[in-house]
């Protein structure tokens, strides 16, 4: 079934999965706020549009997939945004990590206006995207996740229905308190090895086999241990996701100790301009703290 | 072999058994002396102290809870090293710091004897079947030549390094441990504060990078707040501490394990001695002012 799709934001996400709809039959009408991004979709049989609004026009489904919160609000909710050119009954999906507070009030807003929405954000990065195996994770009604599962089957795999608008947003900020908090654990356990004179990769080893073993422990224990800081998840990326998480937290009076710990080493890491490194590089602010530095 | 075997507890008691069963003739002593019954009974030989077991067996296994037992049981007055001849070797299976092993271990290296310190992870039931994970510090040949008693016990049995590195793959296991475990209560508390059924967020993370095998046992544990049963609180509470002890020592930066460490603490303070260590996400509920005794 060939849905009419309106997209919005072509960055490095944003790109291949619109790409993907397109290639899987569906019509697409772009929109970026650089034109010289919209040019491989225009290529690829796309419509360009001139403004989010334009995008939305005729669209059943308009998909964002943009950098942080006040780009989804701007996007949405501003002059020229989607709410001024979306159809009632049309549902605006976005696939951007945002604050889950955030998302529910534009889907408030949107659904006074007859808009249904979706929170929709993805883990996966860019390589996900571009194989169209991202993982997915959807807030908001059951009866419109069911509308959309055709296009989110274009772009994922490890689809899930996490509950009301919200949801998703809140199921990726447990991602990234996870991931980030399982990184912080074992860049300190290797720095705990290293500094005792041990084999960190037999110690590691060692880990894989028990209770301790995680897929973080796997891979990025290993980037570690290599030095290979290569992305992977970009660590300004994830610093990011974790603001939103700490100012959710701030929001609702939440104590995330540990979520919070792992956000400073993420801004002090990024504060020595290494932003652009795989967020495994959180080694490199343990073993600055245990007086390791150019150690290995 | 002749093996000794001190302290008959509830990891101890079915370690020993595996040895008889392995064709091991043993000599034992328990400080209760109602915990050797089983094993005489089986056909084990009661000594009547931990020199008397050193004066019969070739290598003695310690399985007692604390580094001053330890030292106590090997150095002390009536004592292992007392009664033992030169060649004699100990492996010590219990968790205590890297340092006082070291310090044993030189020791009895000055009498011409070994000490393997070989902490083991997998718990009661690994102990049971035979199937522990042992990871073991000290001279290499003599670990080889342990081989035919460590294959009683465990299965995945690796060699870390020099004296004590046993201990650090063991600290560093339980590092990642107790910090992965405020990880995982931390997003559960995320998810609730939001309003969001932690169930199907646990299935989307189990399949991504979040995933790891504490997140599936001690994710389910705390979904259905089983706080009693597993893995007492009471040893990782223990164990994070020599773990910090260590780093005091060796001048390591670890703020995550630090920060476990108080909410093990405050467990700790509320009847600690009763809980599974998934009991934290009591700690880190009430620390926002989220009554336990709502439905998660």
């Amino acid at each position: 079934m060939r849905i009419n799709v309106g997209f919005i934001g072509l960055g490095i996400m944003g790109r291949p999965m619109a790409l993907n709809l397109l290639k899987a039959g569906h019509k697409l009408r772009v929109y970026a706020r650089r034109v010289e991004s919209m040019q491989p979709l225009i290529d690829a049989g796309a419509i360009a549009c001139t403004s989010p609004a334009d995008a939305s026009h005729g669209s059943d489904v308009i998909i964002t997939m943009v950098s942080d919160t006040p780009d989804v609000e701007q996007v949405v909710l501003g002059t020229q945004g989607v709410i001024a050119g979306a159809a009632k009954g049309s549902v605006v999906v976005d696939m951007s990590t945002i604050s889950p507070v955030t998302a529910r009030e534009i889907a408030e807003t949107l659904a006074a206006n007859g808009v249904e929405m979706l929170d929709a954000p993805v883990s996966g990065g860019d390589i996900g995207a571009i194989h169209g195996t991202l993982s997915i994770m959807v807030g908001g009604k059951p009866e419109v996740f069911a509308r959309v599962k055709p296009l989110f089957e274009v772009m994922g795999k490890n689809i899930v229905h996490i509950g009301s608008n919200g949801a998703g947003q809140v199921a990726k900020g447990c991602n990234q308190i996870l991931a980030g908090v399982t990184i912080e654990a074992i860049a300190e356990a290797m720095t705990l090895a290293r500094k005792n004179g041990a084999d960190a990769y037999q110690v590691r080893e060692a880990l894989l086999g028990g209770f301790a073993n995680s897929k973080v422990l796997e891979i990025h224990g290993k980037r570690m241990l290599d030095r290979d800081f290569k992305p992977g998840f970009k660590a300004r990326l994830h610093r990011k996701d974790l603001r939103i998480v700490m100012d959710t937290a701030a929001k609702m009076n939440i104590s995330l100790q540990q979520a919070g710990l792992v956000a400073q080493h993420l801004n002090a890491l990024v504060g020595r301009g290494l932003g652009e490194e795989d967020s495994s590089a959180i080694v490199k602010v343990i073993e600055r703290a245990s007086g390791m530095e150019g150690a290995q | 072999m002749k093996v000794g075997f001190i302290g008959l507890g509830s990891m101890g008691a079915p370690m020993a058994l595996n040895l008889m069963q392995g064709g091991h003739q043993l000599f034992v002593w328990s400080r209760r002396e109602e915990t050797t019954r089983p094993l005489v009974n089986a056909g084990a030989t009661r000594c009547a102290s931990p020199k008397e077991v050193g004066a019969q067996a070739e290598a003695i296994v310690l399985v007692v809870t604390t580094g001053h037992d330890v030292e106590q049981v090997v150095l002390g007055d009536e004592g292992v090293a007392s009664g033992a001849k030169p060649g004699t070797v100990i492996i010590d299976c219990g968790t205590i710091p890297p340092d006082t092993t070291r310090r044993i271990c030189k020791e009895l290296r000055a009498r011409g004897m070994q000490m393997l310190d070989s902490p083991v992870s997998g718990g009661e039931t690994g102990a049971q079947a035979g199937t522990l994970s042992i990871m073991v510090g000290g001279d290499a040949s003599t670990f080889d030549r342990m081989q035919p008693i460590y294959r009683c016990l465990g299965k995945t049995i690796l060699h870390m390094g020099e004296s004590g590195s046993g201990q650090v793959a063991k600290a560093c296991n339980q590092l990642t441990l107790v910090v992965m475990i405020q990880g995982i209560a931390e997003a559960m508390v995320f998810a609730r504060a939001n309003g969001v059924d932690f169930k199907p967020i646990w299935e989307a993370l189990m399949k991504g990078f979040a995933g790891s095998r504490m997140l599936e046992v001690f994710g389910a544990r705390m979904m259905n707040r089983e706080f009693v049963a597993g893995l007492p609180a009471a040893l990782h509470h223990k164990d994070i501490h020599i773990v910090l002890d260590n780093a005091q020592s060796t001048k390591t930066s670890l703020p995550a394990g630090a920060l476990a460490a108080q909410a093990f603490n405050a467990l700790m303070a509320q009847e600690g001695t009763r809980w599974d260590s998934a009991a934290i996400l009591k700690v880190v509920e009430e620390m926002s002012g989220i009554s336990s005794r709502d439905r998660t």
